[in-house]
């Protein structure tokens, strides 16, 4: 999984020279909350977010003197790269979600603009985004049962699983594997599309394993 | 004692699964035997079942659905999409001889013959979505129930409480942008269980908004977590609403001996929910309740838990 399959292509963009009252507009018009800053040539030189707006405008009304028109006047005569972040967290093409998942928690960031090899903007990645591929991963919402199967730590026990299941003509429509809170087990999380688990929690008891209680799932 | 009319018919025995199935023939077999043995069903007004109309169908489903699932039959396919919705050669049929039971029902209550009506009927619906059948059921019983008062009785607005253990995504999926039918589904957790949808911000789309209500259970609950979303969620909910009739996708896999659900409801648990929906119904809809039955798969729970169904929709 590459940020180039989950970043949002046809990025919205600011020249450097752009008012704060335009990049607002962009906001509010786009539904985002951050915006890479170029170069006329493409190349990313900064990001401004809601935030930065927000923390460079004392709130009108706080301070005597400073009216709502006043604080319309500095939005439209600040440009944004007197506001904006310099020091900007980014992706690549080449960079994979996991990649993309780590950076955002290790920068503690929304977003982040995906640059191609001249460091050109052609994408951006945002927190959801992630979620977006987290979901699907999950299955979350596809019509299906839940089943979570404790398997001792050693190769192999995934693929009997399968077997099982697929003896019973359901199809998988997500899988995960995750360690498990004992030592020496693993726990394998499906997704089936059936109604009718309990004849296949059946085989996987009989077959050895442990069927956890929905209570007691761990992930 | 109220007037409790009763839908039923035999050939709902001939959708066979050719597979072992926990939706079996079986099922109704033990339920009508259960309620003959127990005296029930001459306290019962037996109403004639007939196949719907179909414009009382395409209220609900798609022309080319249904064509669909007529000619999977006559191929003598064995499934429809997955193997939960087996088929037999007599499955589109009976699928819609079971619409034609919660009509029955639903005619006897609006007619007035009857006060309240439960329907013993199969293939299930709350799963079948307008061009989709899946989980069991084929025809959404309790959709077309629903608009077929609305277009043949003038009622304004109906209220569906669907306490199968499994979400209702099919009802939802169909009543979702309809502000003049109000869904309220409990069942276990999404996270948990078949199929996946019935979360709590669920709540409705466009005009419909704000006319679906979904509570997720976590697995292990039991009557006492019911019972408080009775009180606090169902309750308010049809205050609010006014329905003129309620309808009750009537699942008993919710309880505790059922081998396809976590939840963890005793038959008391049943006795709990069909009194408050009977109470609700006595204070704002002239007492008027048409069941339908949906799952229920542990032959001795469901036999137990539909004696206490019948006996306080009788009684109450």
């Amino acid at each position: 999984m590459f940020v180039a399959r989950r970043m949002q292509k046809n990025t919205v963009t600011l020249a450097p020279d752009a008012s704060l009252a335009d990049a607002q507009e962009k906001m509010r018009d786009y539904n985002i909350r951050q915006i890479p800053v170029t170069s006329a040539d493409g190349k990313l030189i900064g990001i401004l977010s809601d935030r930065d707006i927000r923390a460079s405008v004392l709130p009108a009304g706080f301070i005597p003197g400073f009216s709502v028109e006043e604080a319309q006047k500095f939005l439209h005569n600040t440009p944004v790269e007197k506001v904006m972040t310099r020091k900007v967290a980014t992706a690549t093409l080449t960079d994979t979600l996991e990649d993309a998942i780590v950076l955002l928690r290790d920068f503690r960031v929304n977003a982040l603009p995906v640059l191609d090899a001249e460091g050109k903007v052609i994408g951006i990645i945002t927190r959801t985004n992630v979620l977006e591929a987290f979901i699907d991963v999950l299955g979350v919402g596809e019509v299906s049962s839940r089943l979570e199967v404790v398997v001792p730590d050693k190769p192999g026990t995934l693929a009997q699983l399968v077997t099982i299941i697929s003896s019973f003509h359901v199809n998988i429509t997500s899988v995960l594997a995750s360690s498990h809170v004992e030592e020496g087990k693993r726990a394998n999380f499906f997704r089936l599309n059936t109604l009718n688990l309990a004849p296949i929690k059946k085989a996987i008891v009989e077959a050895g394993f442990e069927i956890l209680d929905p209570s007691q799932f761990t992930l | 004692m109220k007037r409790l009319a009763f839908s039923y018919h035999p050939d709902y025995l001939l959708h066979t699964p050719p597979f072992e199935h926990p939706e079996s023939p079986e099922r109704l077999i033990a339920v009508t035997e259960h309620m003959k043995s127990t005296g029930l069903l001459e306290k019962m007004i037996p109403v004639p079942v007939d196949y719907p109309d179909d414009e009382d169908i395409l209220t609900t489903h798609d022309r080319e659905y249904l064509n669909k699932v007529e000619s999977a039959c006559r191929r003598g396919d064995m499934t429809l999409d997955a193997e939960d919705t087996y088929l037999n050669r007599h499955s589109y049929n009976i699928a819609l001889l079971s619409a034609g039971g919660a009509i029955a029902g639903a005619k006897a209550v609006a007619e007035g013959t009857a006060d309240r009506a439960f329907c013993a009927i199969r293939p299930p619906g709350h799963h079948a979505g307008r061009n989709v059948g899946m989980g069991f059921c084929i025809i959404n019983n309790v959709a077309v129930a629903a608009r077929y008062l609305q277009r043949r009785h003038g009622v304004g607005k109906a209220l569906i409480v669907d306490w199968d253990v499994h979400h209702g995504n099919g009802t939802q999926d169909i009543l979702f942008e309809d502000p003049s039918v109000f869904f309220f589904s409990i069942h276990e957790h999404p996270t948990f269980l078949y199929p996946g949808t019935g979360r709590r911000w669920e709540t409705g789309k466009g005009p419909g908004e704000g006319t679906t209500l979904n509570a997720p259970m976590a697995p292990g609950a039991g009557d006492d977590e019911y019972r408080i979303v009775f009180e606090q969620q169902l309750t308010p909910a049809v205050e609010r609403f006014k329905p003129e009739i309620i309808l009750v996708s009537a699942g008993f896999d919710a309880h505790r001996d059922d081998p396809l659900a976590d939840i963890q409801l005793s038959d008391e648990g049943f006795r709990m929910m069909t009194k408050r929906v009977v109470e609700l119904a006595n204070a704002y809809c002239g007492g008027k309740v048409v069941s339908l039955l949906e799952g229920g798969y542990e032959i001795s729970s469901l036999t137990s838990c539909l004696e206490i169904h019948v006996r306080e929709l009788l009684e109450g």
